[in-house]
């Protein structure tokens, strides 16, 4: 009896912590969303009323159309593809050609790879800036996305060559008798081994490029080639806040992230915990 | 990926093509070392060039200042102040994120049912875009429509509805403890990753020897997960260190100044009033400081590597 009752008391504290823990956690996307299709008349009248007194989506409606959000959705998906795109392509072969033809100088090359996420983001504002004006690239998709490539490809690299060393040499040797060449190999064995790999690696590329800010607001300043965030964030300058729009568009930003994150959360710790311990 | 698969992979795996054939193996890592060279190398060299001229944002031409630069930002009360700030911010950021990212990942591991559902509940912060973090802590906030403030009233907590984010004394804490929200996740998974790696026989032992949970955590766990936490304490902390998002899209750096980190100041400088060459100075500055911290911490962890080893 008292191991029961002991073993309870024990829990109850972890137990109770998760939950203000969760509560803390999760009250921001659950307000979002429920002040996103609440009627403009009670956003302004009942901070406090949880739950809405009657549902509409008059809000999406209104940022999507009216203040022209959808136009800046389909900037941010069509950079973030490109981004994605291309930085599959760079390091799924740089990583490859890391973990197969320079496994000595790998590691070092790695860690250099990654030592570049101590260069802050503002550091590299400034000649971005002038190069971009220089070659006129300042207000194009193509700079912005060049520039994503930047933070995009060292991290990618370094989460796929941790999948990528995980074929087996075994398999690729057997192909090669077969006749096949490096990039066939590469191409149809060792890639579809790791695809599990590639996906989530494409998808937090893809994720970060559409959530990313500080370059977007610099380089891009003509509104039909904002992405949302910037769109987003111009909008609140430039008048009264209409609240239930912008939490409409918080709401369109943030749930295919949060979904995604979830699918590949693991994936993105493995990344992180490990890569340069040694 | 564990942590043996990756250490199998890091063999040395010395394929016969790999010396038949020495162009191709260059063309797979070509496209990556490129764009490595010419969007961070260049673009860090260039900056450094920068921090010793006058470039002006709008004016095409410029000229070499010396050291000019570096002694009226060294002597600026704005920008040290925008290094306090920074310090306090990352230091506040880093700590709250750390404390309670264990606590959670210790809850987490402790409890036998609902695993699942508290992780995922508890990882939604970090998915947050800095955008949404904006408007949605704002909203949060609104010293008008928002949910905290009237909530203070409702409870008789306070008279009217306050500005947290708006009154200097109360902005910088409030966007700190937004930031410790947004960063506890990431300390959280990681340490439950390493929490796993420690041994359950040792730990059994050590409490049929007669330890406490106390001792058990000080002896058994903390040097397990030492290595994992070392790193992502000099991750994160160059990560909140250089961050700018978070803090512009929630105050803009105000008010009073108040929550003006380094990238703020930086920003200011350089798309504000269009001095590019003092911006490049500012930002030069914030690398050389990482680059002193960052070098210490990671020797910091390689002697705990070799300590282990023995």
């Amino acid at each position: 009896m008292s191991g029961v009752s002991q073993r309870v008391r024990s829990l109850t504290l972890p137990y109770a912590f998760l939950v203000v823990m969760a509560v803390l956690s999760a009250f921001p996307l659950v307000w979002i969303i429920i002040s996103s299709v609440k009627p403009a008349s009670e956003l302004a009248s009942d901070p406090l009323s949880f739950f809405p007194s009657e549902v509409t989506f008059a809000h999406y409606g209104k940022v999507l159309f009216e203040l022209g959000a959808l136009r800046n959705l389909g900037n941010s998906v069509i950079i973030a593809l490109a981004t994605t795109v291309l930085t599959i392509a760079a390091s799924t072969t740089g990583a490859y050609g890391i973990v197969r033809f320079f496994p000595r100088v790998g590691q070092k090359l790695t860690q250099l790879l990654i030592s570049t996420y101590m260069f802050p983001p503002i550091l590299l504002a400034v000649p971005y800036s002038v190069i971009m004006v220089s070659v006129g690239l300042a207000n194009t998709y193509v700079g912005l996305v060049l520039v994503y490539l930047s933070f995009s490809i060292p991290y990618a690299i370094w989460m796929l060559t941790a999948f990528y060393q995980t074929v087996p040499l075994e398999i690729e040797e057997a192909a090669q008798v077969d006749g096949a060449g490096k990039f066939r190999i590469f191409l149809t064995v060792a890639s579809p081994i790791v695809l599990p790999g590639i996906v989530a690696t494409a998808i937090y590329t893809f994720i970060n490029s559409f959530n990313e800010f500080l370059y977007a607001l610099l380089f891009i300043n003509s509104s039909d080639k904002m992405p949302i965030s910037v769109a987003l964030y111009s909008l609140s300058g430039s008048e009264v806040l209409d609240w239930g729009a912008m939490m409409a568009a918080c709401v369109v930003i943030v749930v295919p992230s949060v979904v995604f994150f979830l699918l590949i959360q693991r994936h993105i710790a493995a990344g992180l915990s490990e890569g340069s311990v040694k | 990926m564990t942590e043996s698969q990756r250490s199998a992979g890091t063999r040395p795996q010395v394929s016969i093509r790999a010396r038949k054939d020495r162009v191709s193996k260059y063309l797979f890592i070509a496209p990556a070392i490129v764009v490595v060279l010419a969007l961070l190398v260049y673009p860090v060299g260039s900056s450094v060039f920068l921090a010793f001229t006058d470039k002006h944002l709008l004016r095409q031409t410029f000229e070499f200042v010396g050291f000019d630069n570096f002694a009226f930002v060294l002597s600026s009360p704005d920008f040290w102040s925008a290094f306090s700030t920074s310090i306090g911010w990352t230091i506040g950021s880093i700590i709250g994120q750390l404390v309670i990212g264990f606590l959670a990942a210790l809850a987490l591991e402790r409890i036998p049912r609902m695993t699942g559902l508290f992780r995922v509940l508890l990882i939604i912060p970090w998915a947050f875009p800095p955008i949404v973090i904006g408007f949605a802590w704002k909203w949060i906030l609104n010293d008008v429509y928002g949910f905290f403030p009237n909530l203070l009233t409702t409870l008789g907590l306070s008279d009217e509805n306050i500005s947290l984010l708006g009154t200097s004394h109360t902005a910088f804490w409030v966007v700190l403890v937004i930031n410790i929200w947004f960063g506890t996740p990431l300390f959280m998974v990681n340490i439950l990753a390493a929490l796993k790696t420690v041994p359950r026989d040792q730990q059994e032992a050590a409490r049929m020897d007669g330890a406490g949970s106390v001792k058990r955590f000080r002896f058994i766990t903390i040097p397990h997960v030492k290595k994992v936490v070392g790193l992502l304490l000099v991750l994160r902390t160059i990560w909140v260190f250089n961050n700018f998002e978070l803090v512009f899209l929630l105050t803009g750096g105000g008010p009073a100044g108040s929550t003006t980190t380094l990238p703020i100041y930086a920003y200011r400088t350089g798309w504000g009033l269009y001095q590019l060459g003092l911006a490049s100075t500012i930002t030069v500055l914030l690398l050389a400081f990482l680059l002193l911290v960052g070098t210490f911490a990671f020797k910091l962890i390689n002697r705990w590597e070799s300590e282990d080893a023995r």
